[in-house]
C-alpha cells in the first residue's frame, strides 16, 4: 500500500490545450476552471482523488467493453487491411 | 410548498398497508417528492403540482391487482413507475393519487435454455439480466440510453427503442409475452397467441401490441417473458469524421443498404456538441475534431464481423471519412450509456460560464428522404427558442435507423436540447411547450411520428397526437374507456380524458 505523500495532496497543475479546455493528465479533458466561476464552482481536488476518479472511469469503460461481447476488434487493423487490399488492386 | 395528502382517506391508506405491508406504503415528503418527476424536461418551479399522495411498493401481481381494485373502489388515480428514466411523462402524476413503484418486483424467475427465454418481474434491469445470463453464454439485447438504470416494466410501458435494435430488435420484438394487471384489477397474459414463449401466432387479436407502450393508462405489467440470444464473440465499433452533415447523411444511407446482418447500430452526429464537453459520449474526441461523425457497431461471430467491418470501412473511406482511431471508437462506444450516469450537462450561459443543464432528447421517427429538411427546421425552432430564453441551448442532432433487424427506411431523428431547469419559470416553460408542439407538427408534416421510443405524453406533443393518429385516436379513446371504465389508470395522460366526456360517450352509443 502506498503511504502518505505530500504530492498526492496537491491538485495537479492544468495545461491549457484549447479554448475552454485544460488537461491535468494525458487524455483527460476538463473544462477550463475560468469558465466555472459564476454558476458552478470547480473544486480543488487532491491528486489521489483525481486519480481515483479517472481510474474508476477507466475501469467502468473496460467493463463495458466486455459486457455485451467477449472481445473488441481493432478497427485500425481492419482499415489497414482494406487500404492494403485497395493498393494491391491498383497495382 | 404544499405537501399534505390531497385525496387519500385514512381508511384507504389502511387498506394499502394491509395489501403491501406497513413498510411499503410511504407517505413521507422525500418518498413522494422524489417520485414526482422522471428524466424528461420538468417544470421545477411547479414541482409540488406533480407529487403523488402515497407511494406503494408491491412485490407480486396479486398485490398490484388488489391496489388497482382499491383505487377503483375509492376513485383514486394510479400511476405506475419503473426506473423513472423515461424521456416522456408517463410516470409523472398529474392528479396525485397512488404511485405504484415496481422496484421491489425485481426477481429473475426463470431462464429457459431450451426455448431461449427468460421470465422476469418488471423491476428487473436489462444490464443486470445480461450479467446474470453471462454464464449461460447469453445476453438480453435491449439497450436504451438508460440501459443501466431503466427497468423492463418501463420498457414495456414506453414501447422503447434500443440502440442495438438494428440487429436484435426493440422491446416490442424482444418481449415475447407479458402479464398485465388491467385497470379493473383483472390479470391477463398478452403475447402472440397463448403460449408465453411463442414468438409468432395467428390466434386471435395480437394484444401484446395494444399494451406495448401503454404509458400506465391501460394497467401495470407485472411479469415478462423475454427473448435471450447468444452472446456475441466480438464487437467492432468504428467512428469516422466526415466532411459535413450531408456527406454523413449520404453515407448513412449507403451503409444502411449494404445488407450487413451484423450491423447493430449506425449513426450520424452533427458535431455541434463538440464545441465544448458535455459529460457525454464523444467527449473522447479532442477539441479541434468538432466535425460531423458517422459511426457503426457490429456484433456477432468473428468471421462475420471482420468481413462486414472491412466492407463498411471501405464504404466510409471511399466517402471521404477519416477514421478517428481505436481509442476514440472503443471508448466512445463503451460510454454510450453515460447520459444517465452523469445527470447534469455542462451547458454554457451567454457569458460563457458553465451552467448545469438537463440534457433533453427529442426523438421523432422520420423517413430517410425527409431528414435534411426536418433537421433544418428542428434546428431553427430550438435556436430561436434559445435566442429568446437563455435557459435553453441547442446541443446537437443525432440520427439512427429506427426499425428492427435491419437499417434503412425511417430514422430516429434525435434533437438534443440543454435546459437550465433551476431557472425555468411560467414564461420559459410555456415557450418550451410551444417548441415541443412545433417540433411535433414538423415531424407529422413530413410523414413522420412524434416519438420513436420515448412516448407522446409530454406537454405540447400530447396536443397533436390526434393529428398524427387521425381517426385511430377515436379508437384509442374507446379502448381506454372500455378497459378503464372509472379512468383510474394514469388519468389525464395522452389526451385520453376526452374518452370520458359526455359528448364522446353520446357519439358512441
Amino acid at each position: 500500500m502506498r503511504g502518505w505523500l505530500l504530492a498526492d495532496q496537491i491538485t495537479p497543475e492544468p495545461t491549457r490545450v484549447a479554448n475552454g479546455w485544460v488537461m491535468r493528465r494525458d487524455g483527460v479533458l476538463e473544462v477550463d476552471p475560468e469558465l466555472m466561476r459564476t454558476y458552478v464552482r470547480q473544486q480543488d481536488m487532491p491528486r489521489w482523488d483525481f486519480e481515483r476518479i479517472v481510474t474508476a472511469r477507466q475501469d467502468y469503460l473496460q467493463s463495458m467493453e466486455t459486457h455485451m461481447a467477449d472481445r473488441v476488434l481493432s478497427g485500425a487493423e481492419i482499415l489497414q487491411q482494406v487500404t492494403r487490399e485497395a493498393a494491391d488492386a491498383d497495382r | 410548498m404544499a405537501t399534505a395528502l390531497r385525496s387519500i382517506p385514512d381508511a384507504a391508506l389502511g387498506e394499502l398497508r394491509s395489501i403491501c405491508g406497513e413498510a411499503f406504503v410511504l407517505t413521507d415528503r422525500s418518498a413522494r417528492f422524489n417520485r414526482a418527476r422522471v428524466s424528461t424536461a420538468f417544470p421545477v418551479h411547479r414541482w409540488a403540482d406533480f407529487v403523488p399522495d402515497v407511494v406503494v411498493l408491491p412485490a407480486t401481481a396479486a398485490e398490484v391487482s388488489d391496489i388497482v381494485r382499491l383505487a377503483n373502489a375509492w376513485s383514486l388515480p394510479v400511476v405506475p413507475r419503473a426506473g423513472g428514466t423515461g424521456i416522456s411523462d408517463g410516470a409523472r402524476p398529474l392528479r396525485g393519487g397512488i404511485l405504484v413503484d415496481i422496484k421491489r418486483m425485481d426477481q429473475i424467475l426463470e431462464v429457459d435454455l431450451a426455448n431461449r427465454t427468460a421470465t422476469v418481474q418488471p423491476g428487473v434491469n436489462m444490464r443486470v439480466l445480461t450479467d446474470y445470463l453471462r454464464p449461460f453464454g447469453l445476453i438480453y439485447p435491449d439497450q436504451p440510453g438508460s440501459y443501466s438504470q431503466s427497468l423492463i416494466g418501463g420498457r414495456i410501458g414506453t414501447n422503447g427503442w434500443s440502440m442495438v435494435g438494428g440487429r436484435y430488435g426493440h422491446p416490442r420484438d424482444l418481449v415475447v409475452s407479458f402479464e398485465m394487471v388491467l385497470p379493473t384489477g383483472d390479470i391477463v397474459r398478452v403475447g402472440d397467441g397463448g403460449g408465453k414463449s411463442i414468438r409468432k401466432s395467428s390466434s386471435g387479436y395480437q394484444l401484446k401490441h395494444l399494451f406495448m407502450g401503454h404509458q400506465g393508462t391501460l394497467g401495470i405489467a407485472t411479469e415478462a417473458t423475454v427473448e435471450v440470444v447468444t452472446r456475441p464473440e466480438c464487437e467492432l465499433p468504428a467512428y469516422f469524421a466526415v466532411e459535413d452533415w450531408m456527406a454523413g447523411y449520404r453515407v448513412l444511407g449507403t451503409i444502411a443498404h449494404e445488407g450487413v446482418a451484423t450491423l447493430s447500430r449506425v449513426f450520424l452526429y452533427d458535431g455541434w456538441r463538440l464545441e465544448y464537453p458535455l459529460s457525454e459520449p464523444l467527449d473522447f474526441i479532442s477539441p479541434g475534431q468538432a466535425v460531423p461523425c458517422v459511426g457503426f457497431a457490429l456484433h456477432g461471430i468473428e468471421e462475420e464481423v471482420r468481413g462486414a467491418g472491412k466492407r463498411l470501412m471501405r464504404v466510409l473511406s471511399q466517402a471521404g471519412g477519416r477514421y478517428l482511431g481505436d481509442e476514440v471508437s472503443r471508448f466512445e462506444w463503451a460510454s454510450r450509456y453515460d447520459r444517465y450516469i452523469q445527470p447534469l450537462h455542462l451547458g454554457r450561459a451567454r457569458d460563457g460560464q458553465v451552467i448545469p443543464m438537463y440534457g433533453h432528447a427529442q426523438d421523432a421517427a422520420i423517413p430517410y428522404s425527409e431528414l435534411p429538411t426536418v433537421r433544418q427546421k428542428y434546428e431553427q425552432i430550438v435556436r430561436s427558442l434559445s435566442e429568446r430564453h437563455e435557459v435553453f441551448l441547442f446541443e446537437e442532432t443525432a440520427v439512427h435507423p429506427n426499425g428492427a433487424f435491419r437499417a434503412g427506411g425511417d430514422y430516429n431523428m434525435e434533437l438534443r436540447v440543454g435546459i437550465w431547469e433551476q431557472r425555468l419559470n411560467d414564461e420559459s416553460w410555456a415557450a418550451w411547450v410551444k417548441a415541443k408542439r412545433d417540433l411535433a407538427i414538423v415531424a407529422i408534416e413530413h410523414g413522420g411520428s412524434i416519438s420513436n421510443g420515448h412516448g407522446t405524453v409530454c406537454d405540447g406533443e400530447v396536443d397533436v397526437l390526434p393529428l398524427e393518429l387521425g381517426h385511430a385516436f377515436e379508437v384509442m379513446k374507446k379502448i381506454k374507456r372500455t378497459l378503464d371504465p372509472n379512468n383510474v389508470m394514469n388519468p389525464g395522460k395522452m389526451g385520453l380524458d376526452a374518452a370520458y366526456e359526455s359528448e364522446f360517450r353520446d357519439d358512441d352509443t
